[in-house]
């Protein structure tokens, strides 16, 4: 943190993280430590990625998420590529000198990936790829992204006709539209990608073709629990400094209102059950079992929950809670997005219910 | 019992809603918003069509219209842009006190001034602490003048300001014996310094305001010497009114475009707006809305019949602003990544939101004000 935490305010403004800080990551072995040491991973077990990634988003660095990197996208390339793919990529995926982005997200397709419009065509030996992603996290800094293309045009079936395909930076066709200015994540470049008949090696191609749809339901189940994580680590690290600020006011007698514990005890209660919750899936996740139902529920109730303590954290800092100088605001700003991405808290629900038979 | 609107307040919803829908490009108030600018021009024109100081008497450039239509104004202001709205709502920001307490020369000098644009006016009351009373910045008064010592927090576009009205604590032995003192800004012995960069209401720079010494005349001073808590008081009623404006305005422009991109955004098939998860928000957000409303007219109404109740006045403020903020969080959840997204032109009502919960002081705070009114304390 010592390496990213002086920066990162400066970062926060310039919109996006220096190349060097995602090496310093790797060199000090922060990214994927899960990989097996064949491909020159650490060979540790996927709860020390989750370590990382509930590290960094406890200190607020949203800006370098290694989460994303380590434990949302590269699971695709370790998962489904081949023996080839893996000793090619991987490796620099843990040093730093490969950065990660997985597009799925169109601009008419975001809770519904069916309707994405993105093409791959075989030609040859290459795909040629023609369309357009948004909002896409290390769309600015990535080398190397899965992008989820249509590779059967006649199929309607989004069940059969969508296929993960990995375009490195400089293949012929590719480009990237503007770093995007948000809520929060102002150090992380949310992008666009645009491909214009876009070059890609077939052998690029991650499993089999056609079988995408299915990847990104398996890999997604991850990609919530981290987002879960993610909250979850926020909401803790906000309260905890409340807590302090709130004490340490108390000591100067600059509380003129005593707050009962009432409000402060609800707060830390939620957060309670957050951490248990998310404790019992993460075990079970890392134990290999299904908790599609389970991590969907996590993922909503988690983001609400620790939107909406960071919220009443911020009346507890009165006025200075809306000025930059005091981080909660920036959480109050960061954490907003949990509840959108990785499929919509509506979509969550939905999938709950289906779980559920209605 | 009559809840309609009278003609003339229906006529000054209607003027003020195509004023904002005409003026305020959205554009506009992303970049505002992002170089943390006041909207001057559009604050210019606002005030060329008589927009600000409505409830202000006619003599000194007003309307004489009560606070309730000042109400309509703001919500109508804020329901196009939060940032806009927030902006031109705290140009005036304390001339009420001038308007209840201030002698002639005073009214004369101000009231005009803010009512036609030719400059801002803020106040300074918060303190570090937060502390109402007593203050720590003081004013020494003696027959001639008044030399005020202290430091003021937050005050709202201190640094353009052209006045400052600050409340000074007068006797340390009364913690109400307080002042209410009218200065020129750029004199001796006022320093302003920014307070960085906020959350949101960016078109609204805060500032550090520091008094070394600064020494005006007795004349100065805003109604009777010693009278500055009572007079603040009164003022805050005011402004937890006018917060309850900006909450309902805030919230509805939220649900307007939830409602607009709900009907328009197509996925699996067709709109959102036919999803059960979406329509059950909509319906939360009108309801909230429309209860939000109620309240915040209901206390505008008390206070403009002469009898503020208080207990009104404080529900409008805490049920408006927690209105704005889920509201404002639920119109960015139906955006999706859209909402989060500068360019979607929402998030920005979000981020403003939250400050009203903040505004005047906290729910935790008004609930026990609340409790002690009904506790009969």
């Amino acid at each position: 943190m010592k390496e990213i935490i002086p920066f990162y305010d400066q970062w926060e403004k310039e919109g996006i993280i220096p190349k060097e800080a995602w090496k310093k990551m790797g060199q000090n072995g922060y990214l994927c430590p899960w990989v097996e040491k064949e491909y020159s991973g650490a060979g540790l077990g996927l709860e020390f990625s989750f370590i990382i990634t509930e590290e960094m988003a406890y200190a607020g660095v949203y800006g370098l998420m290694a989460g994303l990197h380590s434990d949302i996208v590269a699971p695709y390339i370790h998962s489904f590529g081949h023996d080839k793919q893996r000793r090619k990529w991987l490796p620099g995926c843990i040093s730093g000198d490969i950065i990660l982005a997985v597009a799925m997200t169109e601009p008419d397709a975001g809770s519904d990936l069916s309707s994405m419009r993105t093409t791959a065509v075989r030609e040859g030996a290459n795909y040629i790829i023609n369309g357009e992603k948004i909002y896409i996290s290390n769309g600015i800094l990535s080398n190397l992204i899965v992008v989820a293309c249509k590779t059967e045009i006649e199929s309607r079936s989004p069940y059969k006709n969508i296929s993960l395909i990995c375009v490195e930076e400089g293949s012929p066709g590719f480009s990237r539209g503007r770093n995007l200015e948000k809520t929060g994540w102002h150090s992380q470049d949310t992008g666009e990608l645009i491909f214009r008949d876009c070059q890609v090696p077939v052998s690029n191609l991650l499993g089999e073709e056609g079988k995408g749809f299915y990847y990104m339901m398996e890999k997604l189940q991850q990609e919530r629990l981290v987002s879960a994580i993610m909250s979850q680590a926020s909401a803790e690290a906000a309260f905890t400094m409340t807590l302090d600020y709130y004490k340490q006011r108390k000591c100067l007698k600059q509380a003129e209102v005593p707050i009962d514990a009432n409000g402060i005890a609800e707060m830390a209660t939620d957060i309670e059950i957050g951490r248990t919750f998310l404790n019992s899936l993460i075990y079970d996740h890392i134990h290999g079992e299904d908790i599609i139902k389970r991590v969907s529920m996590a993922k909503w109730w988690i983001s609400d929950m620790a939107n909406r303590v960071i919220s009443e954290c911020m009346e507890l800092y009165r006025d200075y809670g809306y000025l930059e100088e005091y981080k909660v605001g920036r959480f109050f700003r960061d954490v907003r997005a949990h509840p959108i991405y990785a499929g919509s808290n509506e979509i969550m629900k939905r999938i709950i219910g289906k779980k559920l038979g209605i | 019992m009559d809840f309609h609107l009278t003609i003339e307040q229906r006529d000054i919803q209607k003027v003020a809603s195509e004023f904002a829908k005409g003026e305020f490009d959205p554009d506009a108030a992303l970049d505002y918003d992002l170089r943390q600018q006041f909207p001057l021009p559009i604050w210019k024109k606002a005030c060329e069509l008589g927009f600000i100081g409505v409830h202000f008497p006619e003599e000194y450039g007003g309307q004489e219209l009560g606070l309730l239509e000042n109400v309509l104004i703001v919500e109508a202001f804020c329901r196009q842009d939060s940032g806009i709205g927030m902006a031109l709502a705290l140009s005036g920001f304390g001339s009420e006190m001038i308007v209840r307490n201030g002698n002639e020369d005073q009214k004369t000098r101000i009231l005009p001034f803010v009512a036609h644009g030719e400059g801002i006016v803020t106040s300074a009351f918060l303190e570090e602490g937060h502390f109402l009373a007593p203050f720590a910045t003081t004013a020494k008064i003696d027959e001639n003048e008044c030399v005020i010592n202290g430091m003021k927090s937050f005050v709202t576009l201190a640094n353009m300001a052209d006045y400052i009205i600050v409340v000074c604590q007068t006797r340390m032995d009364t913690p109400q014996a307080q002042t209410v003192i009218l200065l020129k800004k750029d004199m001796d012995g006022i320093k302003v310094s920014s307070m960085g960069e906020k959350v949101g209401m960016r078109m609204v720079p805060v500032d550090q305001v520091v008094f070394a010494d600064a020494r005006v005349p007795v004349e100065n001073i805003v109604g009777q010497e010693d009278t500055g808590y009572f007079q603040l008081q009164d003022y805050f009623n005011e402004m937890r009114i006018k917060t309850g404006a900006m909450g309902i305005g805030i919230a509805q422009g939220g649900l307007d475009k939830a409602l607009e991109y709900s009907k328009k955004r197509q996925q699996f098939g067709k709109p959102i707006a036919s999803f059960g998860a979406i329509r059950n928000k909509l319906a939360d957000m009108y309801m909230d809305v429309e209860m939000a409303r109620l309240i915040t007219y209901k206390a505008a109404w008390s206070f403009d019949l002469g009898k503020p109740d208080l207990q009104a006045i404080l529900m409008a403020k805490m049920i408006s602003s927690q209105t704005a903020y889920k509201t404002a969080y639920n119109a960015v959840q139906v955006h999706g990544g859209y909402g989060y997204m500068a360019e979607g032109q929402i998030e920005h009502f979000y981020r403003d939101a939250k400050v009203l919960d903040l505004f005047l002081e906290p729910r935790y705070i008004q609930r026990n004000m609340l409790a002690d009114n009904m506790l009969g304390r």
